[in-house]
C-alpha cells in the first residue's frame, strides 16, 4: 500500500536524469560495500557450504555494483550532472551491511538479518524498475538486480532454516526489530546532526565574526616559507598542544 | 619498558608496540578491520599488539599517540574563521568531526585501554614521521626531510638525527606550514584527474609516465619558491583550506580545464586522456623539482650522507630517484611505512629513546611486524570445498611454485608474518611471471581490476639486480622496501615486459636473503628454470579491499578472483574444483530456485 502511494514521489525522483545516474553510483558504492562485508562474512562462517554461497553472493553484488556504476556512469556523462539534489531518504538503495559487525554475529542471527535486508531491497528495486519505462537500460539493470535478488532472499532463508531449524522463525523477528531499531536511530542521529549543525552555523554567524577578523588579520601577517622550530617546542610529551 | 604507539582518525589507524627499546608488533588497523583505509580508533590492532607481546594494558608503561590533537584543532579552527563566510557549510562539520572524540584523546585512550592519563602522551605528527624514518634505519647520522599533507600546521619539516654512544636526538630545524604544503598540492591534482584523494595518488604517478610535462608552467603558477628555499602556493587557485567540498577552485579550471569526471575511463588517445597524462606529468615533474631543491639545500646545509625521509610524500618512488640521484646524498633510507601508519611506530620510538632517554638499539631491518598466516587453517578450507592441497617440505613447495610460475599461473604467496606499511614485499604478494605484458593485462583484468597505465613492480634478489635495472650507487638500498623507480635495462625491457612501465622504469624491490628467505628462494628457483630471476610482485588483494592478512583472507581472495594457487606456509592449494563441490552447490541453487519466499 506505502509503495502504491510512494509510486509518484519515485516517479518524480527517476525522472531527472541527472539525479538518476547519481543515485545508481550512490547504490553502486552500497551494493560495493555491502559485497565487502559478504566476503567478510564468508571468511568468518565455520560452515563450508555457507562460506561458498556468500562467496557466490559477494559476488553478485560486485556485480550488481558494476552494473550500476556502468550505467549511472552513462547516465552521468551524458547530463554532465555536477550536483543536486539526491533525495536519499526518498528512495534509499539496498543498505547492504552497512554498519553491522559481521565478526560479532553468528551465522543465524546473520542469516536472518541478510534475508530482511534483500527483501526490502528487493521491494525497493522493483518499485524503482516500475517507474523507470521512459529508460529501458536503467529499467534492464533493475530487472537483473532483481532475478539475483530473488535468489538472495531464498538461500538466505533456505541456509537459516539448515542452520538454525527451531530458531529461524525467532531469528527473523529478531532481525526486524533491530532493523527497526537502527532505523530509529539514523533517524535519531540525522535530528540529532541537523539540530547540532543548526546551532553551529548560529554560532559561526554571532560569535565568531570578531575572531574571524582576528584570524585574517593575522594572517595577512603570516611570512611564507620556512619557519624556525624552537628547540624547546617539543622538550614534553605530556600535552596536547 | 613498554611502549605503545598510536595513529587513528585521519586515515590509516595503526598501533604498534615496543618492547625494551625494540619493535615487536605493529599492524594497521584495516588489516585487521578488513575495512580499507580504516581511519577508527585502531582497538583491534591494540589487542593484537598486546596478545603478540603477551601482556595486557596494565603492563604499559606508555601509550603514545602520534600527533597533538589540541593542536590540530586549532589549525582547524583557524583556518574555518580565516575563510570567514566561505567556511560555513565546512564549519559545523569540522566542529563536530573534531569535538566528537579527536580533541579528547588522552580520555578516549585511558577509557578504551584502562590506562591511568598521564601515561598517554603526545608526539608532534612530524616528530613522528621523523623518529619513524630516522629512528629504524641503520644509519648514526642522517639529515631528515618530512613531508606529506598536513599533520597539526606543519606540512614539511628538516632536521637533523644523531644516534652516536647510543643516545639518540631527533633537532627539527624549520617547518613549512599549512595551507602551503607538497602533499596537498599532489592531492589537489589527485582530485582534478578524477582520483580519490589518499588513494589515488600512485594513479597520478602511473599516469604522469603516460604524459608529457607541457603544463608544468601553468603548474608552477600555482607554487613559488620563496627565497629561503621553500615553497608557497598560490592560494587562489586552491579550496582546500577554505571548504571540504572541492579542493581546487575555479582559478584552477580556468588554469588546466574542466577536471575528469571519475567516472569516465582515461582515454590515452583522446585529447582529453593527453591533456590528463600531461598535466599528471606536469605536477609530477614540479614536485620532484621542488623537493630535490630542498634537499640539495639540506645537503649543503648538514653536510651529512645520509638522508631520512618520512610522510605521504616519501611514497613517490619517481621524486625518491631523483632525490638521490641529484640532490648529493650517499644513502636515503625510507621507512617501509611512511605514511601515517608508520607514525604510530614514529610515536612510540621517540617516546623511548628521546622522551625516555633510554638507550639507542638497532631496529631490524624488515617490514614484517604483524599477524602470521598460518598454512594449516589454508588447508582445512581448501579440504573443505574439495579443492586439490597438497602440504609440502619447504624446498619440494619452492620448486612446485617455481613451476606454476614458469607455467603462467598466478600465485597467491602468503609467508610470515604481514608487512607493516602499504607495501606487499614479499609475505602477502601476488606473483607473477614478468615476462610478458599478457600477464600484467591479465592481472588488471581478471584479478586486480585497475586502469590499465598503473605499472606492476619487481622482486630481484639483490646480488642480481643491477643486471636488469639501473641502479644507482645506494638504489640497491632504496629499492629495499620498494620506494624508487629506476630505469630497467634497455636490453631487458622486452623481456619483462609486465614490469616495465611506459617509461621503460620499474618500481623495483631488492630482496636480500636474510629479509624474505623462502622468497629469494623461490626467485632462485624461478632463475634457474626461466632464465630471469625476477618475479611481477604485487600487493595480495583485490580492488578496494585491504592487503590480506591471515589465510582465510588469502583463500577468499584466491576463490574470488583469477588467481590459479595459493600458498601459505607449508600449504599449496590450486583452483579446480572437485565435482563434489559443484554439485553440492549446484544442488542448493536448484533447491533454492524453486523455494518459494517471493
Amino acid at each position: 500500500m506505502m509503495r502504491v502511494l510512494l509510486q509518484p514521489l519515485h516517479r518524480w525522483i527517476w525522472l531527472d536524469a541527472g539525479r538518476r545516474s547519481r543515485k545508481l553510483l550512490k547504490f553502486a558504492e552500497t551494493e560495493a560495500d555491502g559485497g565487502r562485508d559478504l566476503v567478510r562474512a564468508a571468511e568468518v562462517t565455520r560452515d563450508p557450504l555457507l562460506r561458498r554461497l556468500l562467496l557466490i553472493h559477494a559476488r553478485d553484488e560486485q556485480r550488481h555494483a558494476e552494473l550500476l556504476r556502468r550505467r549511472g556512469a552513462a547516465l552521468f556523462s551524458s547530463t554532465h550532472s555536477r550536483s543536486g539534489y539526491r533525495a536519499d531518504w526518498l528512495a534509499p538503495g539496498e543498505r547492504g551491511l552497512d554498519d553491522l559487525r559481521v565478526e560479532e554475529l553468528q551465522d543465524g542471527p546473520l542469516l536472518a538479518f541478510l534475508h530482511l535486508s534483500e527483501k526490502s531491497a528487493a521491494a525497493d528495486f522493483r518499485s524503482y524498475r516500475d517507474v523507470l519505462g521512459h529508460d529501458p537500460p536503467t529499467r534492464a539493470v533493475f530487472e537483473e538486480i532483481l532475478r539475483d535478488e530473488t535468489y538472495h532472499m531464498n538461500y538466505t532463508l533456505l541456509q537459516l532454516s539448515r542452520l538454525a531449524p527451531d530458531r529461524h522463525r525467532i531469528l527473523l523477528w529478531r532481525a526486524r526489530l533491530k532493523r527497526l531499531w537502527n532505523g530509529y536511530l539514523r533517524l535519531a542521529l540525522a535530528i540529532a546532526g541537523l539540530l547540532s549543525g543548526m546551532l553551529l552555523t548560529l554560532m559561526y554567524f554571532s560569535l565568531l565574526v570578531p575572531f574571524a577578523w582576528l584570524a585574517k588579520r593575522a594572517a595577512s601577517r603570516e611570512p611564507t616559507g620556512w619557519s624556525r622550530i624552537a628547540p624547546e617546542r617539543n622538550l614534553s610529551l605530556d600535552r596536547q598542544y | 619498558m613498554n611502549i605503545l604507539g598510536i595513529s587513528a582518525h585521519y586515515h590509516d589507524s595503526a598501533a604498534a608496540l615496543i618492547v625494551d627499546g625494540v619493535p615487536v608488533a605493529a599492524v594497521q588497523e584495516e588489516r585487521l578491520s578488513r575495512r580499507k583505509n580504516d581511519a577508527s580508533f585502531p582497538l583491534l590492532a591494540i589487542e593484537w599488539c598486546l596478545e603478540q607481546a603477551g601482556i595486557g594494558p596494565e603492563a604499559l608503561d606508555a601509550v603514545v599517540f602520534y600527533e597533538r590533537p589540541m593542536l590540530k584543532f586549532e589549525r582547524i579552527l583557524t583556518c574555518a574563521l580565516r575563510a570567514f563566510p566561505r567556511s560555513w557549510l565546512a564549519f559545523p562539520h569540522a566542529m563536530k568531526n573534531a569535538l566528537g572524540e579527536k580533541v579528547w584523546m588522552r580520555g578516549v585512550i585511558s577509557s578504551h585501554l584502562g590506562v591511568r592519563g598521564n601515561k598517554v602522551l603526545f608526539t608532534e605528527h612530524h616528530q613522528s614521521h621523523a623518529a619513524a624514518a630516522f629512528l629504524a634505519a641503520p644509519t648514526e647520522r642522517a639529515a631528515i626531510l618530512t613531508t606529506d599533507g598536513v599533520g597539526e600546521w606543519a606540512t614539511m619539516t628538516v632536521g637533523i638525527g644523531d644516534r652516536r654512544e647510543r643516545r639518540a636526538s631527533i633537532r627539527l630545524l624549520r617547518e613549512v606550514k599549512f595551507p602551503h604544503s607538497l602533499g596537498l598540492l599532489y592531492s589537489t591534482f589527485t582530485a582534478y584527474l578524477g582520483f580519490e584523494v589518499n588513494e589515488g595518488e600512485y594513479k597520478v604517478m602511473g599516469l604522469a609516465s603516460y604524459g608529457r610535462p607541457t603544463l608544468i608552467d601553468q603548474v608552477r603558477k600555482t607554487i613559488r619558491r620563496t627565497p629561503d628555499g621553500a615553497f608557497a602556493l598560490e592560494l587562489e587557485y586552491f579550496d582546500f583550506h577554505t571548504t571540504a567540498q572541492r579542493s581546487f577552485s575555479s582559478r584552477f579550471l580556468d588554469l588546466f580545464g574542466p577536471a575528469r569526471s571519475p567516472y569516465e575511463p582515461i582515454d590515452l588517445n583522446s585529447a582529453d586522456g593527453r591533456r590528463f597524462a600531461d598535466c599528471a606529468a606536469s605536477v609530477q615533474r614540479v614536485l620532484e623539482e621542488t623537493v630535490v631543491e630542498i634537499a640539495r639545500r639540506l645537503r649543503k646545509e648538514t653536510g651529512m650522507p645520509d638522508l631520512c625521509m618520512g610522510g605521504g610524500v616519501a611514497l613517490n618512488g619517481v621524486a625518491n630517484a631523483r632525490i638521490l640521484a641529484e640532490a648529493g646524498f650517499e644513502r636515503l633510507f625510507v621507512p617501509p611505512a611512511p605514511g601515517d601508519a608508520g607514525c604510530a611506530l614514529g610515536a612510540a620510538l621517540y617516546a623511548d629513546r628521546i622522551h625516555f632517554k633510554n638507550p639507542d638499539r638497532e631496529v631490524p631491518d624488515h617490514p614484517f611486524w604483524g599477524p602470521t598466516a598460518d598454512g594449516l587453517t589454508l588447508a582445512r578450507l581448501a579440504r573443505e570445498d574439495h579443492l586439490p592441497c597438497d602440504e609440502l617440505d619447504d624446498s619440494v613447495l619452492i620448486e612446485r611454485t617455481a613451476d606454476d610460475l614458469v607455467a603462467g599461473h598466478v600465485v597467491g604467496w602468503m609467508d610470515g608474518a604481514l608487512e607493516f606499511g602499504p607495501r606487499a614485499l614479499g609475505h602477502r604478494s601476488i606473483l607473477a611471471a614478468p615476462q610478458s605484458s599478457g600477464m600484467r593485462d591479465r592481472l588488471n583484468r581478471e584479478i586486480k581490476y585497475r586502469e590499465e597505465f598503473r605499472p606492476f613492480a619487481p622482486v630481484v634478489p639483490i646480488e642480481t639486480a643491477d643486471r636488469y635495472f639501473e641502479l644507482p650507487p645506494g638504489g640497491a638500498r632504496l629499492a629495499r622496501f620498494m620506494s624508487g623507480v629506476f630505469p630497467v635495462r634497455p636490453e631487458w625491457r622486452a623481456k619483462l615486459a609486465a614490469i616495465t612501465h611506459i617509461d621503460g622504469t620499474a618500481r623495483v624491490q631488492t630482496l636480500e636473503r636474510s629479509m624474505a628467505p623462502r622468497l629469494h628462494a623461490l626467485l632462485e628457483a624461478y632463475g634457474r628454470r626461466s632464465g630471469i630471476p625476477v618475479l611481477l610482485n604485487t600487493s595480495f588483494n583485490l580492488a578496494g579491499e585491504p592487503i590480506v592478512n591471515r589465510a582465510v583472507e588469502g583463500y577468499s581472495t584466491f576463490r574470488r578472483s583469477g588467481i590459479d594457487v595459493v600458498v601459505a606456509g607449508r600449504t599449496r592449494v590450486a583452483k579446480r574444483a572437485s565435482s563434489a563441490t559443484r554439485q553440492e552447490e549446484s544442488a542448493c541453487s536448484r533447491n533454492v530456485a524453486s523455494y518459494n519466499v517471493v
